[in-house]
């Protein structure tokens, strides 16, 4: 492109060039990781529902955008902090009384059942969304206390915000990872995933640890969406995209399994921010093997940049677990 | 069941005298209900025979209708066949579509199933805006139908009789499938894969033909909307269709032949009727299906099939009267729970707010009466509605319950 007229890099414009390349992939792996975080801890709700209920939540999402509305609405009342304490709180109470009042009330129907129920209810969550919120994204941002940056490389600012999300992602899951394993009440939620009819044999109330987790999972949500609302958009869509992702994430990393669910959600935000930031298209690996211009000519899919496929790359990911390893990542065979 | 060819002569004669009885805005409504109908036995067959649910379908009949356009389009507006037989190409596209997505999604079963096909569905949605010249971005394709066999597809009236003649074939070919072998093993798939396993089966290779087969009927379906309205656009790949024929079918009951058909057309003819009146439809879909899926897991039709299903005459009416007593006591609550909605829905609005910010809080008019948002008497009323309606059905259902245990 314009190769001629381009004067001749000396070697300091290129190493600085080469700089600025590696300071972007800094960020793509960050900006990644930290989304992956996220993935992370509305997947791990999910994972952890799973495991224990059998039951797949596909209101799970929803809840992480109940999640960013509540917090939205509590912000004017009560102040940032309050709100991203209390409307986890709000949600966790949501997801008490539907596991308690509807779930368990479908339960002799068995899994799929539960399933379609709670999909109803994800329907019914985003349709109340939309009636009391509007169809559009709200003005839910970041306050200005947090709005600054927290360093710069090659003279782009990192958001402060974004490390905060990741920082309340990794205390997230140290937290629930020291809860199962060295508490007792961690001992008792893990064997009631294993073992449910024993675990009542000795005396435990499963029903309670069940309704306990799938409240404790919706807080994580209801978390996730507070914090990360403020960050992305907030609008009645955002479960639908999420819960898509969410659901790609726990096929690729295996079902009821927490390191795959970390595996895969890292996995999927590294290679999504990647995609984002970068340039490439088909036609350009056509070009290795000389159908470059074939592949210009054709256009279409060939020429389109990665970065606007960003969005679809997990997908594919998605296939190629599916294709090579159908049980996931860390998933035991069906 | 004598009652069974005698009532589906009366509504197939009925469906074929429609245009003499109905107007054309209504006419262009059933040609909605009928292909919502379609798409909904089409998923009721993948979902309620084979037991694989499936939160993607609009891929299918996305893929359906956008074939059926460009088909239409072939040639210079020739048309790639005639129009009458243009959904044989939404069927065709719709079972390799249904073959290549059907090789991944059944490679595991149940909820992994579900979400494999909805992420399908998400990546042919995300991958359209980007393939211009097959989906036409954001103004999609258009194209006109064009005359053949000597009718002139102008007029609704044809279009609905194209419609209706398609979609009781596609239903008379899904019956005839399900009494194929093909048909009872899928019925052997969703019972006890395991077994079928055992029984030297390729449970892999038979799941992918099913959903093929599904996705074919829901390609026919997509064709028929493209052929109605004569245009495609991406809209058609978005997940409220999947939504739609999900509640529709569950509503209807999947596990009854009819039951999705049945269930799709009531609720697009629902949707057609209270599309000036409410601005929420889809929400009381929602709770409809949440509270079908609750107290009637079988789905309304099936529920009336399975109570109906060995009368006597005693029994039939009082069974009659045990169901007008609780849908009196459903009624009750209904009212109250739909003036809450609607009051809430006028309550929540822009209009609304727009008005406190300029003239403090004004009446609310609903059900043709005012009603101000700020005394206990609307919260009052649609409240007190509720809770007497839930307490006559909780009433009813203990009395009915106490009377069945006396008689055992």
């Amino acid at each position: 492109m314009g190769g001629a007229q381009a004067p001749a890099m000396s070697p300091p414009a290129i190493k600085k060039g080469m700089g600025l390349v590696l300071d972007q992939i800094i960020f793509a792996l960050l900006n990644g990781t930290i989304y992956g975080l996220l993935l992370f801890m509305v997947s791990a709700g999910l994972t952890l529902i799973f495991g224990m209920m059998g039951v797949l939540n596909f209101a799970h999402a929803s809840f992480y955008m109940l999640g960013a509305y509540f917090a939205y609405t509590l912000e004017p009342l009560t102040g940032f902090w309050i709100a991203i304490i209390l409307s986890p709180l709000l949600v966790a109470g949501i997801g008490i009384l539907v596991e308690r009042y509807i779930l368990r009330h479908v339960h002799a129907h068995g899994h799929a059942h539960e399933l379609l129920v709670t999909f109803g209810l994800s329907v019914v969550i985003a349709e109340i969304i939309k009636m009391a919120y509007g169809k559009f994204a709200i003005d839910y941002r970041v306050p200005v206390e947090l709005n600054f940056a927290a360093f710069s490389l090659s003279g782009i600012d990192y958001p402060f915000y974004r490390l905060f999300m990741g920082g309340i992602a990794l205390a997230m899951f140290i937290a629930i990872y020291l809860l199962l394993t060295r508490t007792r009440v961690g001992i008792v939620v893990r064997s009631a995933i294993y073992r449910p009819q024993m675990v009542e044999a000795l005396g435990h109330n499963v029903p309670l640890v069940f309704m306990g987790v799938f409240g404790f999972g919706a807080a994580l949500a209801g978390l996730a969406g507070a914090v990360a609302g403020a960050f992305y958009t907030t609008n009645p869509n955002m479960a639908l995209e999420l819960g898509v992702m969410v659901f790609v994430v726990v096929v690729v990393g295996g079902l009821g399994s927490m390191g795959g669910a970390m595996a895969a959600s890292l996995l999927i935000g590294i290679t999504n921010s990647l995609a984002v930031g970068s340039n490439f298209m088909l036609a350009d690996a056509l070009a290795l093997v000389g159908l470059g211009a074939w592949a210009q000519d054709i256009g279409g899919l060939l020429t389109t940049r990665l970065s606007s496929l960003a969005a679809t790359i997990p997908f594919f990911i998605m296939l190629l677990v599916l294709v090579v390893r159908p049980s996931g990542l860390m998933g035991e065979k069906e | 069941m004598k009652l069974g060819p005698i009532s589906l002569a009366v509504v197939v004669c009925l469906l074929l005298a429609m245009p003499w009885l109905v107007s054309g805005s209504f006419l262009n409504a059933a040609i909605q209900m009928l292909i919502a109908a379609l798409f909904a036995m089409a998923f009721g067959l993948l979902c309620g025979r084979a037991g694989m649910l499936s939160f993607g379908h609009a891929a299918y009949f996305g893929v359906g209708a956008f074939a059926a356009v460009h088909a239409m389009n072939a040639f210079g507006g020739e048309g790639l066949l005639p129009t009458p037989l243009l959904p044989l190409v939404g069927a065709g596209t719709g079972l390799v579509s249904g073959l290549v997505a059907g090789y991944f999604s059944t490679k595991r079963t149940g909820v992994y199933f579900a979400m494999i096909t909805l992420a399908l569905a998400e990546l042919l949605h995300a991958l359209a805006p980007h393939m211009k010249a097959m989906f036409g971005g954001e103004a999609g394709v258009s194209s006109f139908r064009m005359p053949a066999w000597g009718f002139s597809f102008g007029s609704i009236t044809e279009v609905y009789f194209l419609t209706l003649a398609w979609t009781l074939l596609s239903i008379a070919a899904l019956y005839l499938f399900s009494k194929t072998p093909l048909g009872s093993l899928a019925l052997g798939l969703r019972e006890n894969a395991h077994r079928l396993r055992f029984l030297g089966y390729n449970t892999h290779a038979l799941g992918t033909l099913i959903f093929a087969v599904s996705a074919m009927f829901a390609g026919i379906a997509g064709a028929l909307q493209s052929l109605n309205i004569e245009a495609a656009n991406y809209v058609v790949l978005e997940s409220h269709i999947s939504t739609a024929v999900v509640l529709n079918s569950f509503i209807g009951g999947v596990r009854v032949f009819l039951g999705p058909a049945i269930g799709g057309a009531v609720m697009t003819f629902f949707g057609h009727v209270t599309s000036d009146l409410t601005r929420v439809w889809l929400l009381y879909q929602g709770i409809i299906f949440v509270l079908v899926m609750m107290f009637m897991p079988r789905g309304i039709v099936g529920e009336i099939v399975d109570r109906f299903s060995a009368p006597t005459r005693a029994g039939i009416l009082r069974l009659l009267g045990d169901i007008c007593l609780r849908l009196g006591a459903v009624a009750v609550a209904a009212i109250g729970a739909i003036f809450l909605i609607e009051f809430l829905q006028r309550l929540l609005s822009n209009e609304y707010r727009a008005n406190v910010a300029a003239a403090g809080w004004p009446d609310i008019t609903l059900f043709s009466m005012d009603w101000s948002p700020l005394s206990i008497q609307p919260w009052g009323f649609g409240l007190g509605l509720m809770a007497v309606g839930i307490a006559l059905v909780v009433t009813i259902n203990r009395r009915l319950a106490a009377r069945k245990e006396a008689e055992a």
